[in-house]
């Protein structure tokens, strides 16, 4: 395929891609960090984290419908509120129970949540573009890139660093990581825990809906596109490691650039290749990139 | 100990063994048997009660439920305006979901032996339908085909059972191709890793290869892909004359929606055939591109009456406008619906020999199935995407129809030998 650029520009085209893949895993990472904190604190491996980030796109088309742009805000909190009724009508009932039955009762949450927006939305998809200011692309030599998914890279590395601030700075963010490891003692210590851990998935889901707020002018806004973000979500969470803040963002941009660079010169792999790398990753390193050994999950 | 005080066992004596048929059975017996010519034609009245049932295998989930929604609804619109009732007795659509080819296959022997239908209308996805009409043959079932255009289906794949609505991708690509040629000759292809894609990367490079024209890149990408940039980076790059499309519905939308985000809308143009309305009207506005083939278009002036009647009842029914997929949906299962009451029987066979002499349309725009392969013969449209678009749903110009002349689609389409179909 070379052939058919001139020489010297092989490396343009790399770097292109390059930039391309980092704002892929980017959104990449949005989707999966929220998975990897539901499972990190309440070791619940959710499958409808699909349906979550399809809620914010949807959540998202509907306020800018009624609403006009501000109002697209609000939606991730939408999202976030859903979270945290699920989490008291169905979710707590699985902590105790057997990791197949939470895969299960997920699983099927998911395709409820597809069925419903199927029903609501229909089964067409949905127009939807990014917001006027971000329309444009910026070309600096050989490298393009549109101002909306510049937008998209620099608000999920600022909402990233803001999280990571939460957890680690904050009151709130040391219950949630002592929770993770010992939720007991936190229980014994006269915190709440219940409460604790509906905030928790609320807050998983919230970071589902902004990413398909922010996926939502770029993807195709169909019921079916929780499809399309759950996977490589699941690959991000385990080649950074179960339950990795850190890892889970690393992971998310290696696999974008793998993926665009495969687009590159082996185009038919897009697909498979980020499980390619999540098996040689896992053969190497078991407990992926940035994986610790956790007590209750050993 | 009075009388009273006796245990009944004791005044009657040991019990005797009862008899195995009573005179109370006996009389029963015969009683019924008396009655049963009086019932019979209460019973009969209610084996004619039973539901004809038809079959219907759509997929309802993934990107491409987009379409068999549409494709669902015409075909529920065509029985309603069948009085729901086929042969005389009321008739109704049992719809089961095609997750792959494999569990389509298993959907389409739970309708035949357990739900009993007489005949199936289905075949969202090339790759399903290919296998499902495999089953239809082994199962003896006719199967209506009314999505899917994979070239084998009525070509080296073709079945008695198997009848099929959609202009196979080979023939759509001859009758595209004159639409096409005035772009240039160097070529970009970005098709998906199925069926559908690599017949159309296989028909459209031939015709290339025939013009003496160039490829100058040629992408087979997965099914269901969320992000194309990469890919359109790479198109960006190699600069065709012109890109040469075959990702199917959701996909297509996508791509469209990416390639406008990335401001090369208007900058190459993008050829595709076999879309389905329902994937333009998902870009939106700012984003819609496009030449294309299509069936049918919904507010194409020439449109005969019934067709026109049927786009109203559907806009009065659903609230939006019937896409192509809805009218294949209605004219797959007319077609089928008429040719069982002209059959007046449920057999297999009969069926088949009904479908085979069925003609629907007009003198200038007819369409029928062909005896040697079942393929519908039909006129198809080419359409482009309006300059500017105002109304939400009205987003084509209709560019041409071919054939033009009636007499030429027997030609146009090839014969079945031709094509590789020959059927037993």
């Amino acid at each position: 395929m070379a052939a058919i650029w001139p020489d010297g520009a092989m490396l343009d085209v790399i770097l292109s891609q390059v930039a391309t893949g980092l704002v892929l895993g980017g959104l990449y990472v949005l989707i999966a960090i929220g998975l990897s904190i539901i499972f990190g604190l309440l070791g619940i491996v959710n499958f409808a984290h699909g349906g979550f980030f399809a809620l914010g796109a949807y959540f998202a088309l509907t306020l800018y419908q009624q609403f006009g742009w501000p109002a697209v805000l609000a939606a991730p909190l939408l999202v976030g509120a859903v979270g945290m009724a699920v989490e008291r009508t169905l979710i707590h009932r699985l902590y105790d129970k057997e990791p197949l039955i939470s895969l299960i009762v997920t699983f099927a949450l998911a395709l409820m949540i597809e069925a419903l927006l199927r029903l609501i939305y229909g089964g067409i998809g949905q127009p939807f573009d990014q917001p006027p200011i971000f329309t444009g692309i910026y070309l600096w030599g050989p490298l393009l890139i549109t101002k909306y998914r510049l937008a998209v890279f620099v608000m999920t590395m600022a909402l990233l660093a803001g999280l990571w601030a939460f957890l680690q700075f904050t009151p709130f963010g040391r219950i949630l990581r002592a929770a993770s490891r010992d939720p007991e003692m936190v229980g014994l210590l006269g915190i709440r825990l219940p409460r604790v851990l509906t905030a928790v998935f609320g807050l998983g889901c919230a970071l589902a809906g902004i990413a398909g707020v922010l996926a939502a002018p770029l993807w195709t806004v169909i019921p079916s596109m929780s499809e399309n973000a759950i996977m490589p979500a699941f690959v991000v969470v385990v080649i950074g490691g179960l339950g990795s803040f850190a890892g889970a963002v690393i992971a998310g941009l290696l696999v974008g650039v793998v993926t665009a660079l495969t687009i590159q010169f082996q185009p038919d792999a897009a697909n498979a290749v980020m499980y390619v790398f999540m098996a040689i990753i896992l053969l190497l390193r078991p407990r992926g990139l940035l994986g610790e050994r956790w007590e209750r999950f050993e | 100990m009075t009388e009273r005080d006796t245990p009944p066992q004791q005044q009657r004596g040991p019990e005797l063994p009862r008899p195995m048929l009573r005179r109370r059975n006996i009389l029963q017996a015969a009683s019924l048997a008396a009655a049963t010519p009086l019932a019979r034609p209460f019973l009969g009245n209610a084996t004619a009660a039973e539901p004809v049932k038809i079959g219907l295998l759509l997929a309802k989930t993934g990107d491409i439920a987009a379409q068999t929604e549409y494709l669902a609804n015409g075909t529920y619109l065509a029985l309603e305006g069948h009085g729901n009732k086929l042969m005389g007795q009321p008739a109704e659509l049992v719809w089961l979901d095609e997750p792959t080819p494999q569990g389509s296959q298993q959907n389409m022997q739970r309708l035949v032996q357990e739900n009993k239908v007489v005949a199936i209308l289905g075949g969202s996805l090339s790759s399903d339908a290919l296998a499902e009409q495999a089953t239809a043959a082994q199962l003896k079932i006719p199967f209506v085909c009314n999505n899917a255009a994979a070239t084998a289906i009525n070509g080296a794949n073709c079945n008695r059972y198997t009848f099929r609505l959609n202009t196979p991708v080979a023939t759509q690509a001859t009758m595209f191709a004159p639409y096409i040629m005035g772009y240039g000759k160097k070529w970009y292809f970005i098709t998906a890793n199925y069926a559908f894609g690599q017949d159309i990367a296989k028909s459209f490079k031939e015709i290339l290869k025939n013009a003496g024209g160039t490829i100058v890149g040629d992408d087979s990408v997965p099914l269901n892909t969320p992000d194309y940039s990469s890919f359109i980076l790479k198109i960006r790059q190699a600069q065709p004359d012109m890109i040469l499309g075959g990702v199917p519905a959701g996909d297509l939308s996508t791509f469209l929606k990416q390639w406008n985000e990335m401001g090369m809308k208007g900058k190459i143009p993008i050829c595709e055939i076999a879309i389905g309305d329902t994937d333009i009207w998902a870009v939106g506005p700012e984003a819609a591109a496009g030449l294309y083939t299509s069936l049918w278009w919904y507010n194409n002036p020439t449109n005969p009456p019934e067709e026109k009647a049927m786009a109203a009842a559907y806009l009065k029914k659903y609230g939006k406008p019937a896409a192509d997929k809805a009218w294949m949906g209605w004219i797959a299962g007319k077609s089928l619906f008429e040719s069982i009451d002209q059959a007046n029987s449920t057999e297999p066979a009969a069926i088949i020999a009904a479908l085979e002499s069925w003609k629907g349309g007009t003198a200038d725009n007819p369409y029928y199935w062909r005896k040697g392969d079942h393929q519908m013969l039909l006129k198809n449209l080419v359409v482009q995407v309006k300059p500017k678009i105002t109304d939400k749903w009205d987003y084509f110009d209709v560019k041409g129809v071919v054939p033009q002349n009636a007499a030429d689609l027997d030609k146009v389409f090839g014969s079945p030998e031709a094509n590789g179909c020959h059927m037993a």
